[in-house]
Order: structure tokens, then C-alpha cells, then sequence
């Protein structure tokens, strides 16, 4: 007997997360989903973020490794609450992880959450985590050909963060050709340029998740 | 190899549905933008149901394409090369149509 379906693979995966899109947009939460490749910069970027809110801010993150909890305390120091989620070898949070380590956490007046991703351009990108955006951090030392290789996590991104343009005179590395390629498979993407090491274009990130507040 | 998990939760819960008949095939279908490779997913089920009760189950994957609608000529078209302008027209104005889809399109069950 053959059944036709139309069941989702991850159906389980986006009931969840539909609970926690409701509750953060009940809340009145600003939640980002940060993805990218191994060493790009996202730890950096909410260092960068952190250090420059004051303590009256709301914010909080949950931070994705596969081992340690390195990420958590580099976060922590700067007082906002911070948990570590250790995956244990999946390469991706899942938005089970992250109602089960927003359990205990008095959420209901915050205003941000950041979800720092598993370092992987491919396997977060399946996984909706009940985030209103989503922003992929490229660094300019990866090429400029990253959107075309891995085209479903440039197309599922709302916003693209060129970090380390610090060193843009030390490789070849060119903005005009990576801002095509990732406007060839999201052309709706927007796109940041910063350095975390020199605060180049922090103002402007910042500005960014203030419009989504 | 999570998705793979979740494509075998997804068929026995199926399965529950239909009184605990037995699987015989499975169908899924995934899109180019799924971010799933499907030979990597079909390795990972053979490796998931091996010595299970779902051992003799059979994969039948259908790859969806990446396609985008034109809203000038209406038109949907395969994107080829990650080009999003519209293929019959030419057209910059264009969405997205499918290819994210990742979901079981059919099962064949034993008959009772």
C-alpha cells in the first residue's frame, strides 16, 4: 500500500521552534541566529557587542560548541547572562537545545538573544531555532566564492557580517566580488563590513540590530 | 546525521499512524538548498537502519530543484550557476519559489 505524504523531515525541529518564535515575539525579544565557519569571528563580534552595551541592557546568549565551554566564558566576563550549549559532536544547535537551556532563565523582559551557532557553514542551516534574523559572518581571509559553495546558508541569511576587513591589505580578498556572489543567491541580503579588531563598522552593526529592537 | 535520525522518528511515527504496519519504502524529497548532501543522508540512513527493525527498508530520494518565480513574466524557473534572473525573460525581479524542502513524500507500507 503506498501512502502519499507531505510530512516534514524536521517537523519535530519547527514545532519547537514555532513555540519559541511565539514566545520570544511575546517578549518582545530580538532573536539572532549567528552562523558560520569555524573561526570567522562570531565570538569576537559579541565580545565587540557586549563590551559596548551598558548594564541596564537586556541581553542575553547561548553560545554552541561542540566541546568546552571556551565561548561561554569568554562571554561571561562581561555580565550578561551567558550558557554554554555543548553538543556533544552534533554540528548544529537544534531548537530543542535552546528551549532546554533557556529553561530557568527569567526571559520574559529581555530584550535580545543571541544564538551563536556551531561553527559550520552547512548544518545550522537546516535547523530553525525560533530566530526573528539570521546572519551569516564570513571573514575575509574564507574567499569570496563562500555564498556560491554553500548557497542554502547565504540564501537563508537576512544579513551578512564581513569581519576582519582589518586585513583586506594583507589578502587577496576582493568586497565587490563576495558582495555579488552573496547577492546572486539571497538578493535581499544586506551586508556589513567590520573589523573586531578595530571597531571598524561596529557603529553600523549596532545600528542594525537596533532597528530590529 | 541528526537528519537522518529525524527522517526514522518521522517514519515509525508514520508507521504508529498506520497500526505499527511495517515500512517496505520510504520516499523523501530534498531540495538543492536543503543544505542537505543527499549521499551523505542516504549513507547515514543505510548506517542508521542496519540491524534494526527497519533493516529491509528501501530510500527513494528525489532531489527538488532551487527554483525562483519571475514577478515579471510569472515564469518559474531552475536556478542554474546561482543566477537568480529569470531564465525566460531576463528579468532581475525575481523570488524565491522551492528547492529548501526537506520532507517524506511517500511510504509503501505492508499490507496487513
Amino acid at each position: 500500500m503506498r501512502v502519499p505524504l507531505e510530512r516534514k523531515v524536521l517537523n519535530e525541529n519547527d514545532r519547537i521552534a514555532a513555540t519559541l518564535r511565539e514566545r520570544f515575539r511575546r517578549n518582545g525579544t530580538f532573536c539572532l541566529n549567528l552562523i558560520s565557519s569555524p573561526g570567522s569571528g562570531k565570538t569576537s563580534l559579541l565580545e565587540r557587542t557586549l563590551g559596548g552595551y551598558d548594564a541596564a541592557r537586556r541581553v542575553a546568549v547561548l553560545t554552541g560548541d561542540i566541546q568546552t565551554d571556551n565561548d561561554a566564558r569568554r562571554l561571561a566576563r562581561f555580565g550578561f547572562p551567558v550558557r554554554q550549549i555543548t553538543t556533544g559532536g552534533a554540528c548544529h544547535l537544534d531548537a530543542a537545545m535552546v528551549e532546554r537551556h533557556l529553561a530557568g532563565w527569567a526571559d520574559d523582559d529581555l530584550q535580545i538573544l543571541f544564538l551563536e551557532n556551531v561553527g559550520n557553514l552547512v548544518c545550522p542551516t537546516s535547523y530553525d531555532l525560533g530566530e526573528e534574523a539570521r546572519a551569516v559572518v564570513l571573514s575575509v581571509t574564507e574567499g569570496e566564492d563562500k555564498p556560491l559553495k554553500y548557497p542554502a546558508t547565504f540564501h537563508h541569511a537576512d544579513l551578512m557580517v564581513l569581519n576582519k576587513i582589518d586585513l583586506l591589505p594583507y589578502v587577496p580578498f576582493s568586497m565587490e566580488l563576495v558582495r555579488k556572489n552573496a547577492r546572486r543567491v539571497q538578493p535581499e541580503i544586506e551586508i556589513l563590513e567590520v573589523s573586531c579588531t578595530t571597531g571598524a563598522g561596529l557603529a553600523q552593526w549596532n545600528d542594525w540590530i537596533q532597528r530590529h529592537l | 546525521m541528526s537528519i537522518a535520525a529525524s527522517v526514522l522518528d518521522a517514519l515509525r511515527a508514520e508507521s504508529a499512524l498506520h497500526g505499527g504496519a511495517r515500512i517496505t519504502r520510504a520516499g523523501l524529497r530534498i531540495g538543492e538548498l536543503s543544505g542537505v548532501a543527499v549521499d551523505s543522508l542516504r549513507f547515514c540512513l543505510e548506517m542508521l537502519v542496519a540491524d534494526t527493525d527497519l533493516a529491509a527498508l528501501a530510500f527513494e530520494i528525489e532531489c527538488a530543484p532551487w527554483t525562483r518565480r519571475c514577478r515579471a513574466c510569472n515564469t518559474v524557473f531552475r536556478v542554474s550557476d546561482a543566477r537568480p534572473e529569470c531564465a525566460a525573460c531576463g528579468s532581475g525581479d525575481t523570488e524565491q519559489a522551492g528547492g529548501d524542502q526537506m520532507e517524506l513524500s511517500f511510504l509503501e507500507l505492508e499490507e496487513p
